[in-house]
This record gives structure tokens, C-alpha cells and sequence, in this order.
């Protein structure tokens, strides 16, 4: 019986889930990863998408027409528990494939489109996210990048950055101004980009946590099909919302699954060895307190996550809270287990084995919690606003 | 908003209409300009309420139906809470419902008859020690002797305190009962002196009661700490300084996010403990106890920048913020001290990690 085929019976299900990855999640995977180039690092992602999509969960929750499985909610928070629970990789390469994508082309995507780049994801197709600029980041709306209309053809030129994976891309959902003297959300055009496209180049960017996961792109005279416009022309900024929505908590729910085994396991160990921590008062006491945060924080991502299939979502901003409680309270976490580790914690070490083996690593990392998908400064400005109804001056 | 979901034991609707009934009778009689007048000696609110509350049913809300009360369990009890807190209702609601929990789960037959009709109906109120943990009454033979500090009315008709290895519920109709003038007016303490009082009831197991005050005490927290913030962000919208609101400037929109946002992570922390309670988890006490800390701290720190956010009326007698920071300082020290708590949590955390069991379900 594969794991689709136990989908009626949830306990099943996951039994089948947990079976599957105890046979396919190599066990030294992370030691791997963490000394891992680009090229293994690709290599890895890819292989590990394939292994998902033989068993169909690729994209488990997309609609069966568009090659998902169509499962529920409730499968999904089953899948994302067993794969933290096996510390299974994530298809972290994949993020924008497999949720700003189909977030961007089911409300706004011709069929066409649709069918055309949809069934390419499951596939193992990587896509990027083109809408930073270097000198439009919070105020994306501001964004320069030009598109000119030639034919049955636009033309792109300008910069991107801070493009994930980018440099490893098939794809990048692109965001270009056409109309520069309209208001400035008036003008922004929608595109999907061929990263192969010629005058596409992609540098990549060195994060402080050591990786290069992240790049800029410079486009210079790309050409795009019009056929390839998501939306209307001028119409972009309404798509981009979609894109913006669209993540609605999953990632974070994902994450907050993990760091709750990772977090557990930390503790059994620090048990196990009588870690001196636990008898100092303070730091005993904070991890308690954070525990907490984090079981409420768990409570809240399934309700982001429950809420998000509900008319309601547009309008709450509870993701926007939620990406606030989450993002600090990582970062808590991290600096908790940074101060821990003492001087040995200072070691230069990238992603390490152990849950917080290299803390430093993992305190650096969580700022891509903070700062990207919108700051959390414009996440307070989001609650403010929309939530509790303050002016905007 | 509902963060309390129901479980086998209740069903939803039955609990919204709970919350819905509370909040609605509460925020017509114990309203700002009644509670004001309360705490100045000016009516008699905590009794209007109290009956109100005995006539609707609040008071059993938590005791089984068989003994008068309607069969809430800890949801209800939590709403309740929840909901008295947002008006900083006056009244002893907490001492006296946590014990009600507290024979309604360990009490023998006879004891459960004898008290928990009498509260379910309002009839009687009853106190308990502010700090459960650290009070004790000694006992030599058939009596019991000392003084409690406990959280009660003056005329509450028992408490329930620990004597030695036991615990009792003592009648206070002879007993000696000062009330301790309290910065948090909305709340009544007392001290009671007792010499070789013979108690009426004897109950093997009662750490249920620290268990019940930090969830009613959370639960409290959760609805003033809301309550407080919306009355503050109200206040923003109208107060103009500089020639535009203040809830225009950008400092205080996003204290004012970071408040709403700790506002749901106390609402999400409550509904956990509640629902590992609710569900007879071994790890329940582990997240009361962790759900007081966290959301009385959380409270204390809400009620603080409220006051700041309002300016120099904040600093007066005449409006609200100061009636909320004062229930958020003494809700931060009852039951037991917060640091003790997170011990207690990290004890019962520890146990069950040796014991190969997973604290950290959430059972949703
Ligand atoms: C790990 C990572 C991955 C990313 N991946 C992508 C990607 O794939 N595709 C993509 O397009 N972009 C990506 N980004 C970019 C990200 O969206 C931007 O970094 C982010 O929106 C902030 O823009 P900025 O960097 O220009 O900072 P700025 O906007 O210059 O902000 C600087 C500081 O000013 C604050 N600030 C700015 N405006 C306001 C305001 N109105 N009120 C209050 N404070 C304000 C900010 O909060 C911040 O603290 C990524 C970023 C990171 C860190």
C-alpha cells in the first residue's frame, strides 16, 4: 500500500509516512549537507524531491488536476510532524516552487499557465523570487526594474537581489515596472522569467552565516514572451499580493514542528549528561519560559493554518503575528543555546549534526526569519494598521 | 476570540454561549464607571455581580451536574475567568471556585454534597491561601492552629488550606478574619486566625489547588491583559498630540503591534494548559504552572506600557490602566512565585523526559 492509498485513515497514514522516511532519509544526511559544495548541495535537493514525488508527496496539497494529491490540511500537519519528528531534509531549494508558485497561478494564472508550469514542479523544477531590488526592499512597491513592450515580447532591464536560489533557478516569478509615471503600485507588470533566458546573470551573495544561498540578478535586455504576464499589464502589485500571502504560515509551521524535536532532543540530552545548565537557576527557568512560548506558538501556526482556508484570511493578520512570535522567539531560542555553549560555541561551524550543534550558526541563520518576506518592523506596521485599525500617517 | 476548543467532556457551542452570556452581562454591570465607583466605596458591585452569577449558573460552572453546577470543567472555568478579568470584575471567584475544583475532584461523597450545592448557588463564598505552598496550619490532634493569608471575602464560610500532610477545609464562622486593605481593590484579602479549630472535612490530595488557581489566575490575565490593551489603543485613536492622533506615531504602533502580539501567544499558552487539564494529561500541571509565569509576567508587562502609553492620566486615579496594573502585580505573585513555578514545570518536565514520555504533545 503506498502512502496515498492510506489517506482515509490518518493513524495509517502517517504510520506509512513514518516507514517510508525510516527507509529513505539517509541517516548521516546532515554531516553531509553541512560540508556539502553548490554542485552536492543541488544534487541533494533534487534527489530528495524526486524521492518525495515517487511517493506523491511532492506537492501533497495541491488539487489532483494540477498533479497534487489533493490532501487536507490535517494530512499535512501529519506529513510536517513525521518529517520533523525524522528530521527528514526540507526542500528548502523548492520553497518558491512549492508555495509562492501555486499561490501566485491559482488565483491569477491563465490555464495555461497553469497547466504549463504547475506540472513542472513536481518535476523538480527550482524557482526564484525576483521582486527585491537594491534599492526597493521594504518599499517593494518602489521597484525599478523596467519592462518595455516590444511585439509579442517584453523587454527587461535591471537588478534584482537577495533572490534565493536564484542560482540555481529554471524559473523566477519577476516583478517590473512598465508604467513609470503612474502611481507607483499603478505600474508594476507580473512576469515569469526563463532564468536561461540570455542577459539573465546571477551572482551569488555571501550571508553572514557563512552560505551563499541567496543572489542578485542582472538582467539586461531579457527578453519575456507576453504569454508569460501573470495578470494584466499594471496590474502586478494586486498578483504580487497573492505571492506575498501565500505562505500564510506554512513555512513557519514546518519550522516549528522541527524546532520543537530539536528542542526536545537538545533537552534529553542535556538530561542525559546532567548539563550544567539545568542547575543553574536562571537559564533553567528560561528554557522553561520559552518552552511555553514555543507550545503556543505550535497552537497558533495550526490556527494561521486552519484559518487560511477560510474567507476570513485575507483580511487577518494573524500571520503577520504569527511571523513576529515565531521569528523572536527562534531567535531566542538560538541566543539561549549560543551562551550555553560557551567559547566552544564560537568554534566556526557551519550546519553541524546535533540540534543547535553549532549554535552560532543557527543565531546567524534565524535573522532570515526577521528580515525576509517583509521585516518584521513592517509586520508591526501590518498589525497596527490592518489589525488594530491605527492610522497611517 | 475563542482559543478555548472544546474536548470530548463539552461541546463548542456549548462554551460560546457560555462566553458570549458572561461577557455580555459583565460588560453592561461592571463597566469602567461601575468598577471605578466600586473600588471608591461607592456601591456595592462585587455583590450585585455575585448574585447575578449565582442566578445565571456561573458559580458551578466547573462542578459536575449531579452537585448543582453545570458541568464546564476547566473551559468553563477559564472562560469565566477569562471574562471577569477583562472588567476587572470584583469578587472572589477565584478562591472560591478553585476549591470548588478542588472537592469536586478529591473530595468524598459526603464533602462534595455538603459544599458544592451550597456554592454552585451562591450561597456561600470560600477563601484560600494566597500562596497555597507556603501556608500551613498545624495540627495537634483533632484541631487545627495558625494563620493564613488567604484570598477570600471576609465573610467567605470556609477555607481550604493544607495541615500538615493533610489538607482541610475549616468553617470561619468562629474563626478570627481581618481584611488586608490591597493596593488591587478589586480583590479581597484576608488574614485568618485560627486556634485548634476542628475542620470539617479532611481531603487526601490537593495539589489540584495550585493546579486550579494558575489556570484561574492565567485565565484572569489573559482577559484583563486584553482588555486593558484595547481600552489603551482606543484612547491612541482619540488623543491628539502634535496635531494627529497618537496612535498615528509609528514608536507606539508598533508597541502597541508587539502587544497584540504577545496578547495571542497568552491566549494560545492558557488554552494549552487548559486543554492538556481538560484532557487529563499527565503533563497538565507542567503547563499551569508554566501558563501563570508566562501570562502573569506578560500581564504585568502589558499593564505597565499601558499606563505609559496613556500619559498623565494614566498616572491617575480616574482612569483604568492603574485598576488593571494593580490586578496584573497581585495576579504576578499568587499562587506560587513565578520563578518557582517554572522549577515545578521543569521537575515535572524532567520526570517525564526519564520516563520516556513526550511533554510536548499538543493534542490537537
Ligand atoms: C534570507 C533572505 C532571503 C530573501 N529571499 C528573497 C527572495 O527570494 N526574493 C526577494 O525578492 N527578496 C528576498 N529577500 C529580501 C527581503 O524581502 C528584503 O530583505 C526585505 O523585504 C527588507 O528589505 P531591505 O533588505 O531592502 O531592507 P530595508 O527595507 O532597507 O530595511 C532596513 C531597515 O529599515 C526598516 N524599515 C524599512 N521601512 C520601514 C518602515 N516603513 N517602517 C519601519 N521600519 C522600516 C526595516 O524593517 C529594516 O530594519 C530575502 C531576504 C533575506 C534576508
Amino acid at each position: 500500500m503506498t502512502i496515498l492509498d492510506a489517506q482515509n485513515d490518518l493513524p495509517a497514514f502517517r504510520q506509512a509516512i513514518r516507514d517510508w522516511l525510516a527507509e529513505v532519509v539517509p541517516p548521516d544526511w546532515k554531516a553531509r549537507m553541512a560540508r556539502a559544495d553548490n554542485d552536492e548541495f543541488i544534487a541533494f535537493q533534487r534527489w530528495w524531491m524526486a524521492e518525495r514525488s515517487k511517493v506523491g508527496l511532492a506537492i501533497p496539497h495541491w488539487p489532483v488536476e494540477y498533479g497534487g494529491a489533493g490532501l487536507t490540511l490535517r494530512h499535512l500537519i501529519v506529513i510536517a510532524d513525521e518529517m520533523a519528528r525524522a528530521d527528514a531534509p526540507q526542500a528548502r531549494m523548492f520553497t518558491i516552487s512549492l508555495i509562492h508558485l501555486p499561490g501566485t497561478l491559482f488565483p491569477h494564472g491563465t490555464e495555461a499557465q497553469k497547466r504549463r508550469y504547475l506540472a513542472g514542479v513536481a518535476k523538480g523544477d527550482v524557482w526564484c523570487q525576483g521582486f527585491s531590488e537594491p534599492n526597493s526592499g521594504s518599499d517593494l512597491a518602489s521597484l525599478r526594474t523596467r519592462a518595455v513592450r516590444d511585439g509579442d515580447h517584453y523587454v527587461i532591464n535591471g537588478q534584482k537581489i537577495w533572490s534565493s536560489y536564484s542560482m540555481y533557478a529554471d524559473r523566477c516569478i519577476l516583478l517590473t515596472r512598465t508604467d513609470p509615471d503612474a502611481q507607483k503600485h499603478r505600474g508594476i507588470t507580473y512576469f515569469i522569467m526563463d532564468m536561461r533566458s540570455p542577459g539573465v546573470e546571477v551572482r551569488p551573495i555571501r550571508q553572514a552565516n557563512g552560505r551563499s544561498e541567496f543572489g542578485e540578478m542582472f538582467l539586461t535586455n531579457v527578453r519575456i514572451p507576453a504569454e508569460d504576464m501573470i495578470g494584466r499589464e499594471n496590474n502586478g502589485w494586486r498578483v504580487a499580493q497573492a505571492t506575498l500571502a501565500s505562505e500564510r504560515g506554512v513555512i513557519a509551521f514546518e519550522g516549528a514542528e522541527r524546532q520543537r524535536y530539536e528542542v526536545e532532543t537538545f533537552y534529553r540530552k542535556a538530561l542525559e549528561s546532567d548539563a550544567a545548565w539545568l542547575h543553574d537557576d536562571q537559564l533553567r527557568r528560561e528554557f522553561m519560559s520559552f518552552l511555553a512560548e514555543m507550545q503556543a506558538g505550535r497552537r497558533l501556526l495550526r490556527r494561521v493554518l486552519a484559518e487560511s482556508e477560510t474567507p476570513e484570511a485575507s483580511a487577518s493578520v494573524l500571520p503577520s503575528i504569527v511571523k513576529l512570535s515565531a521569528t523572536v522567539l527562534r531567535q531566542r531560542i538560538c541566543s539561549f543555546m549560543t551562551r550555553i555553549a560557551g567559547v566552544e560555541g564560537q568554534e566556526f561551524a557551519m550546519l553541524a549534526e546535533e540540534p543547535f550543534g553549532s549554535p552560532m550558526f543557527d543565531f546567524l541563520s534565524a535573522f532570515s526569519g526577521t528580515i525576509a518576506g517583509g521585516t518584521n518592523e513592517i509586520q508591526r506596521n501590518i498589525v497596527a494598521e490592518r489589525g488594530l485599525g491605527m492610522p497611517r500617517i | 476570540m475563542t482559543t478555548i476548543e472544546a474536548t470530548a467532556s463539552v461541546d463548542q457551542a456549548t462554551l460560546d454561549a457560555l462566553r458570549e452570556g458572561v461577557a455580555g452581562v459583565l460588560a453592561e454591570q461592571s463597566g469602567s464607571t461601575a468598577v471605578h465607583a466600586f473600588i471608591d466605596g461607592k456601591n456595592t458591585l462585587d455583590r450585585e455581580l455575585w448574585s447575578q452569577a449565582a442566578s445565571l449558573g456561573w458559580l458551578g460552572c466547573g462542578i459536575p451536574e449531579q452537585y448543582g453546577g453545570l458541568g464546564l470543567g476547566c473551559h468553563g472555568l477559564a472562560i469565566l475567568h477569562t471574562e471577569l478579568g477583562r472588567q476587572a470584575a470584583p469578587g472572589p471567584y477565584i478562591p472560591t471556585l478553585s476549591a470548588a475544583q478542588v472537592i469536586a475532584e478529591h473530595g468524598a461523597e459526603a464533602v462534595r454534597t455538603a459544599w458544592l450545592p451550597r456554592i454552585a448557588s451562591g450561597e456561600i463564598s470560600a477563601a484560600v491561601p494566597t500562596n497555597p505552598d507556603a501556608a500551613a496550619l498545624t495540627r495537634s490532634g483533632s484541631g487545627v492552629s495558625g494563620t493564613l493569608r488567604c484570598l477570600g471575602a471576609p465573610d467567605a464560610a470556609f477555607v481550604l488550606a493544607p495541615a500538615g500532610d493533610t489538607w482541610v477545609i475549616v468553617e470561619l464562622a468562629g474563626a478570627e478574619v481581618n481584611a488586608v486593605p490591597m493596593w488591587d481593590r478589586t480583590r479581597q484579602v484576608i488574614d485568618i486566625r485560627m486556634q485548634n479549630a476542628k475542620p470539617a472535612a479532611f481531603l487526601e490530595n490537593s495539589e489540584t489547588l495550585i493546579q486550579a488557581m494558575a489556570l484561574a489566575v492565567a485565565a484572569d490575565s489573559c482577559g484583563a491583559a486584553r482588555s486593558v490593551t484595547d481600552r489603551t489603543i482606543a484612547y491612541m485613536k482619540t488623543r491628539e498630540q502634535f496635531g494627529q492622533p497618537i496612535a498615528g506615531f509609528q514608536a507606539l504602533k508598533h508597541r502597541a503591534a508587539d502587544l497584540a502580539t504577545k496578547l495571542a501567544v497568552m491566549d494560545e499558552t492558557l488554552a494549552h494548559a487548559v486543554h492538556r487539564t481538560a484532557t487529563n494529561e499527565p503533563d497538565a500541571d507542567i503547563w499551569a504552572s508554566l501558563a501563570k509565569a508566562e501570562v502573569t509576567e506578560a500581564f504585568v508587562f502589558i499593564a505597565t506600557d499601558c499606563v505609559q502609553l496613556h500619559g498623565g492620566v494614566g498616572f491617575t486615579w480616574d482612569y483604568d490602566p492603574q485598576i488593571f496594573l494593580k490586578r496584573a502585580r497581585l495576579n504576578e505573585v499568587l499562587v506560587m512565585p513565578n520563578p518557582a513555578l517554572r522549577d515545578r514545570a521543569a521537575a515535572g518536565l524532567a520526570a517525564a523526559t526519564r520516563a520516556g514520555h513526550s511533554a510536548l504533545e499538543l493534542g490537537l
